[in-house]
């Protein structure tokens, strides 16, 4: 009896993944609980076991597929189970002889081509060649060959259907990007070749499109298309609705760090090894207990204040941005936040995080202070209330009293939204926030 | 010039070559006797009578006894030109062949040649499991042999002089439907390809195949008897609007690749027809060498017609069965379509 392996349900907010790779072949054995295969969700990339031992077959789902949660995409067959109940001889190459092979297509009527329903387009190597030569999508043939295969001839007729007038490189692309249907004109090149002075011609004589002509040299191509899925996609939908969505306002303090530079070496001279961020994090706890409007979230019309503080910690990946949270940050200790943030942070950075442990954040935290960056507007990671941004720390002159005398500076920006909180509670607890980082001893208070 | 069956032309062959060089002979059972038919099929027919029974030597029933005179013979300077009745019974001279014959020239460093020529004939023609092989694979299988498949008369004189004239071993296949022979020794069912032989000298050479048949839509190799199949279907065909290339190796080692590929880089389609058994078969060995060297310009997978994996059978009409047709030629091409 063979086990459907299904795509496991990632949470309540997951409802399709991106399959990235099988760690088997078709037909190869497996032992229960070793890594099948790896699917990357909006947030995380996972690698999921397999649910049974044997031999992997029926596999339905290749890389670069999106399949919804909870959809069988193979099967564990017992080693010696050539397939379940009396089934047909499946052709050898056949991607999976472990289900009855699709009845065979009668030519007359049905023109397959689109290959065997899962993705894959058979196609003679010769028309595939021929099919690259010429820039054909393989989706936009026609296969009238054996087995339902797309052969020389459907190219060929491809090319017959598609003939007209052929056209320079340079017109091409000046005809395409002003939208203007090149077939159409009589070229003056050789052969009747549509080249750059008739399209500028064309365009001329249409007025509308006239405008949109442009110098062959101003012509920009992008060097690469960059579909906006998975973890871009929801970046980008997150933040414009973020943007178009809260009443977002910033406000930034100037602190005086020097007590929290010397706290962070001291700390090290003892070692407790804390980043910047921890520290942060550390004091982020302290005054969102005390200021709880701006630990809390809109949803619908509902303003929640939370009871637990959680906050994201924005990392930038290979993948993009990425912000794993780390919970219940004002009950424990700093040591104990700085090493949960260091393992959240490399397994955000290598893709391993959980979904779970990238959503339910309360507040979030963003540091561009590597980078030199002095302050900012973040953007809210909704339907959070509000965002800290911390800068660099940097050395600077500063008054004290009728001297000046160096200092460790840093500026703190705080983007929250306005709806659900008013501009004096959020400077009152930046300003608590700043009180924190100038004066640690009141953490201990 | 003279019509010619394969058989005449062989005889031909073997006595302009017996006249050109002293050092030439035959050896075989019945070849030569007074009153026998020249061999089993008639090639050898009145050479007796010509050369004396010096050089057309009649052997006791011992194949392993004639492959190793023949192999020590050519060793010690001599040209033999050794003749087996059945192909199968080559089984019963294998070592010689495929041991000695096969394998001097390299284990002497080149010192030592065996320039002898190993007649076979091959095919199923009513006899039966043990009289109907077609024994090419275990041949070109064997490195330091050569080995050539006539389908023509004019092929059959050309190739058996150049064999002659070989300094490695050369196995001769000659196909049982094609010799042509006439009288007692006429096979039901011959193609009898009786061409025109030019009576001057000229030789074919080893190593080169030719197109039949040429046509744009599919290649179909064929060899010996299936030549004819392939044509005849050929034929057929093109009243479908499919017109098929033939092509005869004529040799089998070295095969002439070029051929064959240039032939599917045209037509983008390969059908091979042979005789042989299915399995580990000549014609798996050119499908293979297509699609490690031309795979990009198939249009279709490349299909092979043999006889199924079995022993021919003795019945006439399973035999009709057993033997690649003229039909399942067609049906092949047809299903590349």
């Amino acid at each position: 009896m063979a086990t459907e392996v299904l795509v496991p349900p990632l949470g309540q907010t997951v409802d399709t993944v991106t399959l990235v790779a099988w760690y088997k072949a078709e037909g190869e054995t497996v032992a229960q609980g070793e890594s099948l295969f790896a699917i990357e969700t909006d947030k995380a990339t996972l690698d999921i076991e397999a649910p049974a031992s044997g031999v992997l077959r029926g596999v339905t789902a290749q890389p670069g597929d999106e399949i919804k949660v909870l959809s069988p995409i193979a099967l564990i067959a017992a080693p010696d189970e050539a397939a379940e109940g009396p089934r047909p001889p499946a052709h050898p190459c056949s991607a999976d002889s472990d289900t009855p092979p699709a009845p065979r297509p009668d030519r007359t009527t049905e023109k397959r081509g689109r290959g065997d329903g899962r993705g894959r387009i058979f196609i003679s190597p010769r028309a595939r060649r021929l099919a690259e030569e010429h820039s054909i999508p393989l989706e936009a043939l026609e296969a009238t060959g054996p087995e339902g295969a797309i052969i020389e001839r459907d190219v060929r007729a491809y090319l017959d259907a598609h003939a007209g007038p052929s056209i320079t490189p340079v017109a091409r692309r000046m005809a395409d990007g002003a939208g203007l249907d090149w077939r159409g004109l009589t070229g003056s090149g050789p052969g009747g070749r549509v080249t750059r002075d008739d399209v500028v011609q064309a365009l001329e004589k249409a007025p509308k499109a006239a405008a949109v002509v442009t110098a062959p040299a101003e012509i920009n191509e992008a060097i690469e298309s960059i579909p906006l899925r998975s973890v871009r996609a929801v970046i980008a939908e997150r933040m414009l609705r973020s943007a178009t969505d809260a009443a977002q306002v910033t406000l930034t303090a100037e602190a005086d760090a020097t007590a929290l530079v010397k706290l962070r070496d001291q700390l090290a001279q003892d070692g407790v090894n804390a980043s910047y961020n921890d520290l942060f994090l550390y004091i982020l706890g302290r005054a969102l207990t005390e200021h709880p409007l701006l630990n809390a979230s809109l949803e619908g019309d509902t303003i929640k204040v939370w009871q637990r503080i959680h906050i994201g910690l924005a990392v930038d990946t290979e993948r993009g941005l990425l912000v794993p949270v780390v919970r219940n940050v004002d009950r424990k200790r700093l040591l104990q936040l700085s090493e949960e943030t260091l393992s959240l942070v490399d397994r955000a950075r290598a893709g391993q995080c959980t979904p779970d442990e990238l959503s339910g954040g309360t507040f979030t935290l963003t540091n561009l202070g590597m980078f030199g960056i002095d302050a900012f507007t973040p953007l809210i990671n909704l339907p959070e209330c509000a965002v800290l941004g911390v800068g660099r720390i940097k050395r600077q002159p500063v008054m004290v009293g009728d001297e000046v005398v160096g200092r460790e500076m840093v500026w703190l920006s705080l983007t929250f939204d306005h709806r659900l909180v008013d501009g004096g509670p959020a400077a009152r607890f930046l300003q608590r926030v700043v009180q924190l980082v100038e004066r640690t001893h009141l953490l201990m208070a | 010039m003279a019509e010619m069956s394969i058989a005449e032309a062989l005889r031909q062959a073997i006595r302009e070559e017996m006249q050109r060089d002293p050092r030439v002979f035959c050896v075989g059972e019945d070849i030569g006797i007074t009153g026998g038919f020249g061999g089993a099929f008639t090639v050898t027919l009145g050479l007796a009578d010509e050369f004396g029974h010096e050089r057309i030597l009649d052997t006791p029933i011992s194949e392993i006894g004639i492959a190793g005179l023949a192999v020590g013979s050519a060793m010690a300077g001599l040209r033999p030109i050794a003749d087996v009745q059945y192909g199968d019974f080559l089984f019963c001279m294998m070592d010689q062949l495929a041991n000695q014959a096969a394998k001097m020239t390299y284990m002497s460093g080149g010192t030592v040649k065996v320039p002898m020529v190993m007649r076979a004939p091959v095919g199923s023609t009513r006899r039966g499991a043990q009289h109907a092989q077609s024994l090419e694979a275990f041949f070109t299988h064997v490195p330091g042999l050569k080995v050539v498949a006539p389908s023509t008369a004019y092929d059959a004189k050309g190739l058996l002089k150049s064999a002659v004239r070989d300094d490695n071993p050369v196995i001769v296949f000659e196909h049982k439907l094609l010799y042509g022979s006439k009288g007692p020794r006429s096979e039901a069912g011959s193609v009898s390809p009786i061409g025109e032989v030019p009576e001057e000298e000229y030789l074919v050479p080893i190593g080169k195949g030719i197109t039949r048949r040429e046509g744009s839509d599919v290649t179909i190799v064929g060899k010996l008897l299936t030549v004819y199949r392939a044509l005849a279907a050929a034929e057929k065909l093109a009243q479908d609007g499919i017109q098929a290339e033939v092509i005869d190796p004529r040799t089998l080692v070295p095969l002439d690749k070029e051929l064959i590929l240039e032939s599917v880089c045209k037509t983008g389609r390969l059908v091979i027809v042979e005789e042989d058994n299915l399995t580990g078969g000549w014609a798996a060995d050119v499908a293979a060498i297509v699609a490690e060297e031309a795979f990009f310009w198939l249009d279709a997978p490349i299909k092979r017609v043999s006889a199924p994996d079995t022993p021919a059978p003795f019945a006439p009409v399973m035999e009709e069965f057993y033997v690649p047709s003229e039909e399942r030629v067609i049906e092949a091409v047809k299903a590349l379509f």
